[in-house]
């Protein structure tokens, strides 16, 4: 079977109508993961036999008629996801043997779909990163360019369906972890609105801030796969209860008249001229398809890289202040208390999980409070009022996914600041808890995939992606050459 | 702006890490960089309304306090490296 870029709709069909059974097809992913991940490196674990037992599962609920949308479909997860009996890392050396006693909430609803897992997909240690380099386990590829970086810190899951490792893949996005490495990667992910889908079971990096996405081959698989994962959930106090729409629904149906509007900011300097370019190619595109594009303007986003990661490191301080190597995780020396946290936490953490710790902490730490972490939180405010005058005007809005194409692995190792700045185009989507979905919208002269984000506001998915899929209509993806 | 060793050994404190000399001049030269960054928002000229943040998103549905069935003790052991029916730890008190 040719798995390349296949989509989830078109495996359903294969598989309800016999021409390839569950377990045929999860083992033909497995060939291929076998023949390309070795150098690729987006899984870190693969289950194979755990996918041959959901995979006789799926089958039977096929052979009864009684499939829905994922029954059978093989799906790799992000690996800072809980799947009970399932070893799940976050990349990081801290939880290396880790295997969660409880599912999260979103593996419970694909398990109700009857999907097939078909391993554990790498990302930057606890999802704190944009290149996947900081993984303890795996440093995946670019698999347009193995000498570049995939993004991050979903990096692993994007790679994973960029290569047809997978047709799809869960991933989480605090500050762009699914859309800046999907946009790298040449495929699409979705930031779901902040409590549309529940995070029980996420390990937390920022809590405000994080949410669970799927990446896949284009839009309309995320709608099909964002259908099984959202809903209001008992266990999460921040999944919101609100209605949960087909997000199928709107595709297809004409755009004519959508108001598109393109903040300058986005556009300016430090912006890839070959990024710019291709995002507004996209923005005339969907112009010719009736769609209004409007200019707007969004100050505050001079101040969104120090009001990020503010507040996400403070979280994320508060957060990993639970991994003391007792209870479980890596556990080092000491001969008191103390010493015992302070050894298993200094040797199980990585650097740049550590650089954000610090950061945390300095920025909750008496006498820095109030000049960082409520300045970040003013700004927040700030933001979200921006966007919401926007919205008066506009139906969604486009801006480049990223300021460049994927770089060469290496460039931006000892430079966190530089690492940080290139996380310009995506964090304020999550400060102000909105949806924003990544697309492929062109490629550079040396053949990297340039994504456009398209943002919605608060709980309105099915237009984003009605919008991106509006452009996948008219565009031809080049799959990578693996 | 450089970072102090006093503010780094500080934040290492409240942070339970630990680095070795190397390691603590190279995170020092990282995190004076990053403040940098940081400090760029005290040019921001807003203050923080928290009667503004309430009214975001709702999230004021909890669950009903119900007792329900908890995971077997075995299974939340299964983790911890030194089990004997609970979790072992150097000794606290002297």
């Amino acid at each position: 079977m040719n798995l390349t870029r296949v989509k989830i709709r078109e495996l359903r069909k294969s598989l309800d109508s016999k021409e390839i059974g569950a377990a045929e097809l999860c083992g033909e992913y497995f060939k291929r993961i076998e023949a390309v991940d070795p150098e690729l490196l987006s899984y870190i674990t693969v289950t194979k036999e755990k996918a041959l037992k959901d995979a006789e599962n799926a089958q039977k609920l096929i052979d009864e008629g009684k499939s829905t949308a994922l029954t059978g479909i093989p799906l790799a997860i992000k690996d800072n996801i809980c799947i009970d009996g399932v070893r799940t890392t976050c990349a990081s050396k801290m939880l290396e043997n880790f295997v969660p006693p409880y599912n999260a909430t979103v593996i419970e609803k694909l398990n109700v779909e009857g999907y097939v897992l078909l391993g554990r997909t790498s990302m930057d240690e606890f999802a704190m990163g944009g290149s996947n380099q900081t993984s303890a386990f795996a440093k995946t590829k670019n698999p347009y360019d193995l000498g570049r970086v995939p993004g991050g810190s979903s990096g692993g899951s994007a790679a994973a369906v960029s290569a047809s490792l997978a047709p799809a893949a869960l991933g989480s996005d605090t500050g762009g972890s699914i859309r800046q490495p999907s946009s790298f990667c040449g495929v699409t992910g979705i930031k779901p609105t902040y409590g549309r889908v529940s995070r029980y079971g996420l390990v937390a990096f920022a809590s405000s801030l994080d949410q669970i996405g799927p990446i896949c081959s284009d839009a309309h698989d995320c709608a099909i796969m964002l259908n099984a994962i959202c809903g209001h959930d008992r266990h999460d106090a921040t999944s919101a209860r609100v209605d949960t729409p087909d997000f199928t629904e709107k595709l297809g149906q004409p755009i004519n008249g959508m108001k598109i509007a393109l903040p300058k900011e986005f556009y300016a300097e430090g912006v890839d001229d070959a990024v710019k370019t291709a995002v507004m190619d996209a923005a005339r595109e969907l112009e010719k398809q009736g769609a209004v594009l409007v200019d707007c303007s969004m100050p505050g986003l001079k101040y969104a890289i120090p009001a990020y990661y503010l507040i996400a490191c403070a979280e994320a301080a508060s957060n990993l202040s639970r991994f003391d190597g007792i209870k479980y995780g890596f556990r080092g020396e000491g001969r008191t208390f103390e010493e015992l946290i302070r050894d298993s936490r200094s040797r199980g953490f990585g650097e740049e999980v550590k650089r954000r710790i610090l950061l945390g902490n300095y920025a909750l730490s008496s006498g820095y409070y109030d000049a960082y972490y409520k300045k970040a939180l003013a700004l927040k405010q700030e933001i979200i009022r921006q966007y919401n005058q926007i919205f008066e005007r506009a139906d969604v809005i486009l801006t480049p996914t990223a300021p460049t194409p994927a770089y060469k692995i290496g460039s931006q190792d000892n430079d966190p600041v530089k690492m940080y700045q290139a996380d310009i185009c995506t964090v304020t989507v999550n400060i102000a808890k909105l949806p924003g979905v990544s697309t492929t919208c062109g490629y550079t002269e040396d053949g990297l995939p340039v994504g456009m984000s398209i943002i919605g506001k608060r709980f309105d998915e099915q237009t984003i992606l009605q919008c991106a899929d509006a452009f996948e209509q008219g565009f031809s993806p080049v799959a990578p050459k693996l | 702006m450089a970072v102090e060793l006093k503010t780094i050994q500080h934040l290492c404190e409240l942070s339970k890490l630990d680095y070795d000399e190397d390691g603590m001049k190279k995170v020092m030269g990282e995190m004076s960089d990053i403040i940098d960054l940081m400090d760029e928002i005290k040019e921001f000229d807003l203050t923080y309304d928290d009667t503004k943040d309430g009214n975001e998103i709702r999230f004021d549905d909890t669950r009903e306090d119900v007792p329900e069935e908890s995971f077997p003790t075995e299974k939340l052991l299964s983790n911890a490296e030194n089990t004997d029916g609970c979790y072992v730890v150097p000794k606290v008190v002297e």
